[in-house]
């Protein structure tokens, strides 16, 4: 095992191969731009600035390490060289913080504060540039704020595999653009590099201007738009900045997702449906139970539920692949002996969606397949015609595929013109309403935060299914548990 | 014999009164004739229209006797064009102590150079505190406070003490020395 010696400290290299990763591994930081553990060494930014003692001043991401070698990260040479690197980065820089989503995550900020803290030392004016190119219908570039770091070209040459950005011009007129005749709509992965461009040159539309970073904060949870599962951070409005005067929609929404590195799951990545889940997340939503579309009480409905369980005399369950592992086990406890229950896909790929690739994307797109799978058997729903109630739990159903006069129970989140026509239908909560895990194809088992209040008139199912078999009972003694 | 102690607090100023103070009558005299003076002296102002009337008809009239720097009612001050100067970058928000502002910010790419503006801008009068912090700290000298109070009251509960972004956009530049308007074209 090679030992190197960081600010004098003796430190293992482990399995790394240049100073920046040792240092970074052992909690030294250094700062830096372009280089991003996902992508190429390219030591353009040379920031990372680091002493070679007796061999002087290089960048250490790009600094093989040789054993015993004695590397300081803050003498004085190094720090000269790195608020005069600074200096040049921020020569055409329009430092708009006040107006930049980035403000408040961004290293360029972070650095100057921490190794520049200088005003600018050029009498020059600063250059102009293009404000606010369109590089796809979600990402906007603005030229001024580039530091040509070239981690987003990277992104989309090695990780995403699109080739679709590229450096144009030379020197201070160099520019961030799609090749020709190509744009960035064409890659499915395109808004990672809004997370790694080091400045806020790259802005997301959906995102632009809906709130400042410091007001939100992350909810780990999971993507349930397929089968891979990736784990991803929703921020929404911290508590103690809730708005009061403004539409209430503000405190509780889900304003942008990004990926929470999991390095058994997706990496630092997600695909560009994750970052969707909003819309997808703020569709009107079901809060009353009806009963043959006239509105009754949640708890007259699980009453009225519960009395055409034990009537029925064959029952089939359709069991959505969007329920939680605590939920679906919660069926097969309180249910299973009741229904003979189908694992059904609750979402089928959209048009135009990309299906399946080698990165991240599965054709599966449900979250929980496997583990509704491994409970519930693999076997395509096959509803023979003389069933007499059929429990519809999640989207997906065409009730007109159900055989003629049976009694429908349809558990659903959303408004939907179905809800009216189920015998029953009792409204349950979504994913950010509780806590969970997914277990996704490789069976890596991830789990789920609540970040969203629980809407009044809705019930989780793991609570609703204990309910409807709860045998005789009255309602009440139902809700009082 | 037991000592009678007088247990009353004597003050600095206790009045000592001599025989006529004790006799009341032309004391009592006097005093109406102080208050039916300024009375009468507020009275005459007041319907010749004259300054310095002691009594101000709220809200209608302003106080006369704010000091000069009041911290009141905010206004947020204009671009030529009318258009709020305000960037939308929530530092006021931020560093407000009782965290009465509150801003939705829009965006308006056809404008380059602020592209970030509110689309609406509500204050809270319940909670504000009228530190001036939000003035403070504005980068560009979009929010300021003005010497009169903020004109609250209203015909129903329901409207609260909201001033939204119309009602903040009420500065006067023709009688602001501070900042001429429109605004001198400073070096570039």
């Amino acid at each position: 095992m090679t030992a190197i010696f960081i600010n004098g400290q003796s430190v293992e290299t482990g399995d790394h191969t240049t100073v920046l990763q040792v240092a970074l591994a052992n909690g030294f930081h250094i700062p830096h731009f372009c280089w991003h553990p996902e992508l190429s060494v390219v030591g353009n930014c040379r920031v990372c600035v680091v002493e070679h003692e007796g061999r002087g001043v290089g960048i250490a991401c790009n600094m093989p390490i040789s054993d015993g070698m004695r590397v300081l990260t803050d003498s004085e040479p190094v720090r000269a060289q790195r608020k005069a690197m600074l200096q040049f980065i921020l020569l055409n820089h329009p430092v708009d913080c006040g107006i930049c989503d980035k403000a408040g995550e961004c290293s360029l900020q972070d650095y100057h504060y921490e190794y520049n803290g200088e005003t600018a030392i050029s009498g020059d004016a600063k250059l102009h540039s293009t404000k606010f190119f369109p590089l796809s219908e979600r990402i906007i570039l603005d030229n001024e704020r580039c530091i040509l770091c070239s981690r987003c070209v990277r992104f989309t040459r090695e990780i995403s595999k699109s080739n679709v950005l590229g450096l144009e011009n030379r020197g201070d007129s160099m520019l961030v653009r799609p090749a020709e005749g190509r744009s960035l709509d064409d890659d499915p992965y395109s808004d990672n590099v809004i997370d790694i461009c080091p400045v806020g040159a790259l802005l997301s539309r959906s995102f632009l201007y809906q709130a400042r970073v410091w007001y939100l904060e992350p909810t780990p949870s999971v993507c349930p738009g397929c089968a891979r599962g990736c784990t991803v951070q929703f921020w929404h409005r911290k508590a103690e900045w809730r708005l009061s005067g403004l539409d209430e929609r503000h405190n509780t929404r889900v304003h942008r997702v990004t990926a929470l590195e999991n390095p058994r799951v997706n990496g630092p990545w997600i695909c560009n449906k994750g970052r969707d889940l909003p819309e997808l997340l703020d569709r009107p939503r079901a809060t009353q139970a009806l009963q043959k579309g006239a509105p009754v009480s949640l708890m007259q409905a699980i009453e009225t539920a519960r009395g055409l369980l034990d009537q029925a005399g064959k029952r089939v369950a359709l069991v959505s692949s969007w329920g939680s592992n605590e939920e679906l086990r919660a069926f097969r406890n309180s249910l299973g002996d009741y229904f003979t229950s189908f694992v059904k896909p609750d979402h089928l790929p959209l048009e135009g969606e990309v299906v399946e690739d080698d990165l991240l994307i599965r054709a599966d797109k449900n979250p929980n397949t496997r583990a509704a799978q491994d409970l519930f058997g693999t076997a395509a729903a096959e509803i023979p015609d003389d069933t007499e109630l059929v429990l519809v739990w999640g989207e997906g159903v065409d009730f007109g595929t159900l055989p003629r006069g049976v009694k429908i129970l349809f558990l659903g989140s959303w408004l939907l013109p179905e809800n009216g026509h189920a015998d029953v239908f009792i409204p349950i909560s979504i994913q950010t309403e509780r806590r969970g895990h997914y277990t996704n194809f490789e069976g890596v088992v991830s789990p789920f935060e609540a970040c969203q209040p629980h809407r009044d008139g809705v019930i989780d199912a793991e609570t609703l299914f204990p309910l409807l078999s709860a045998p005789g009972g009255s309602a009440s003694g139902g809700g009082a548990a | 014999m037991k000592k009678v102690i007088d247990r009353r607090r004597k003050y600095w100023n206790e009045p000592t009164l001599g025989w006529w103070e004790r006799f009341y009558l032309f004391e009592v005299l006097r005093g109406f004739s102080i208050t039916g003076g300024v009375f009468l002296r507020n009275m005459k102002r007041w319907i010749t229209g004259g300054k310095g009337a002691l009594t101000a008809y709220y809200p209608e009239e302003i106080r006369a006797d704010y000091a000069a720097h009041n911290r009141g009612k905010h206004v947020l001050t204009q671009r030529p064009d009318g258009r709020p100067q305000c960037i939308a970058c929530n530092l006021c928000a931020t560093v407000c102590p009782a965290r009465v502002i509150e801003i939705e910010a829009g965006f308006d790419p056809d404008d380059p150079a602020h592209p970030k503006y509110p689309k609406r801008f509500e204050i809270d009068y319940s909670r504000c505190i009228f530190c001036g912090f939000c003035v403070e700290v504005c980068p560009e000298d979009a929010i300021r406070m003005v010497r009169q109070v903020p004109g609250l009251p209203v015909p129903d509960r329901d409207h609260g003490m909201w001033l939204g972004r119309e009602e903040l956009l009420t500065w006067q530049p023709a009688r602001d020395p501070a900042k001429p308007y429109p605004p001198k074209e400073g070096p570039k």
